[in-house]
């Protein structure tokens, strides 16, 4: 079994140039579901073979231009790829916003369940509570989700409640941190900003949830670069603050 | 902003060379695409069609086939711009993809006829010195070309014959008489090697 995973673990070089043959590369894709240093090792792989393709960039036919733009125009757009795995029930009251409620549920639970693949006991026990907070969110009537680039790229996806004062963060594809560097949440407002605690280390290029209460009325959700350990107030521009208002 | 001191800020600089910035501009003009902003598309195309093409023709060789190739594959981008997900790899990557897959699709499955046609194009493409012929004033090939050249000959070879030939990696074995896990491994450090010797970050 180990000779094998190494074995699947050294094709990530073939993967990345496209030199597997059909069931071999879905057998590989298989694995890199599971196997995190591949699918980064691939990521870095891809983005080289690309540097391969930009060195052999031609000048198109002339004619190509015209023809695609043409085409473009008169051919439909694919909708967005939703997420395919099963939704909440539907419950009266939020039946509007189910779908992006959902969407951010389910996000929620890849990133809890990415974890836990993971985890000791001790680690279990506190995701399931953390866990039953997120869907204590995530099924307030209120529950609202709001997602940002943000300005270093990635997305940072926000999920409030304001009758209850609660809120939710997870972020995707946040450029890494040189070391002695952390993403430090807050709930900024006017004279008054909050630390809601540091984003954990990702996972699969997404954070997991990190949880905060105590939203006031007119209070930002933001994330700004850090010392390690975090600082008592801001020290530098925000790389998204999204409103927490209706 | 928001109650911070303003002396204080420093905007946070990761990835702010030039490379970056273009990614994250294309990024941004794909995002528009997907809401089918054609203007937006017009910028895309002309910041892929001639990346998209010269690898497509460097796979496919024939001209008038890499021609019809770039269309579907550019069309594509048009179609699926909603699809791309930027936390998943920078979106001139997310395109080579598509391109080359697409073109691998037409080579691997044309006749054998065209395949022998493939095999004696492909070892020419195992040269570096092709790759400076068919690039002009491209930032990218002066290093591209050097950091191919500090790998060993067979790292250079399975790579080059694997990427621009479209060749499967067993098919690279047979056409060098290596071992299969001795291509599968020299592919693999030879691509690391050009990660680390490009600087490549992601």
């Amino acid at each position: 079994m180990t000779l094998l995973r190494h074995d699947l673990h050294t094709l990530t070089g073939a993967y990345a140039l496209d030199a597997l043959e059909h069931a071999e590369r879905e057998r590989f894709e298989h694995h890199l579901q599971r196997c995190q240093p591949c699918s980064h090792e691939v990521r870095g792989l891809h983005e080289t073979a690309t540097r391969l393709a930009l060195a052999v960039a031609r000048v198109p036919p002339p004619q190509l231009r015209e023809r695609v733009l043409t085409t473009a125009a008169r051919t439909r757009q694919h909708p967005p790829v939703m997420d395919q795995r099963p939704a909440p029930k539907p419950r009266s009251a939020w039946i509007p916003r189910l779908a992006a409620v959902a969407a951010a549920a389910a996000v929620a639970v890849a990133v809890v369940l990415g974890i836990m693949q993971s985890a000791t006991q001790h680690q279990l026990d506190r995701v399931q509570a953390q866990e039953q907070a997120i869907e204590a969110v995530l099924t307030a009537p209120d529950a609202r989700i709001v997602s940002h680039r943000t300005s270093v790229g990635g997305t940072a996806t926000v999920v409030f409640s304001e009758a209850s004062h609660k809120m939710f963060v997870t972020t995707a594809g946040l450029p890494p941190l040189p070391a002695g560097k952390v993403y430090q949440l807050w709930l900024i407002a006017p004279g008054s900003n909050r630390s809601a605690g540091l984003l954990p280390a990702p996972s699969g290029g997404r954070t997991a949830p990190v949880l905060a209460s105590g939203l006031a009325a007119g209070d930002k959700a933001g994330v700004t670069v850090e010392p390690a350990g975090g600082s008592p107030q801001p020290t530098t521009t925000p790389i998204f603050a999204i409103p927490l208002a209706g | 902003m928001d109650g911070m001191n303003p002396r204080d800020m420093r905007a946070p600089e990761p990835g702010t060379g030039p490379q970056e910035r273009d990614d994250r501009d294309l990024d941004w003009l794909l995002a528009r695409v997907a809401r089918g902003d054609q203007t937006a598309f017009e910028q895309v195309y002309d910041r892929l069609a001639g990346p998209a093409y010269g690898l497509i023709r460097k796979v496919v060789r024939d001209p008038a086939q890499s021609e019809e190739v770039a269309q579907e594959v550019l069309l594509e981008v048009w179609r699926n711009a909603s699809r791309f997900d930027p936390s998943r790899g920078s979106a001139m990557t997310w395109v080579m993809l598509i391109a080359h897959r697409r073109a691998i699709d037409r080579v691997r499955s044309a006749s054998a006829e065209t395949q022998r046609n493939q095999k004696s194009a492909a070892v020419a493409a195992a040269s570096p010195d092709e790759v400076a012929e068919e690039v002009e004033a491209n930032l990218d090939r002066e290093r591209v070309r050097r950091c191919l050249n500090s790998l060993t000959d067979l790292q250079r070879e399975s790579i080059t014959l694997a990427y621009y030939g479209g060749y499967t990696y067993r098919q690279v074995a047979g056409l060098l008489s290596v071992a299969l896990g001795t291509i599968k491994t020299r592919i693999r450090d030879g691509l690391i090697r050009m990660r680390d010797c490009m600087e490549v970050t992601w």
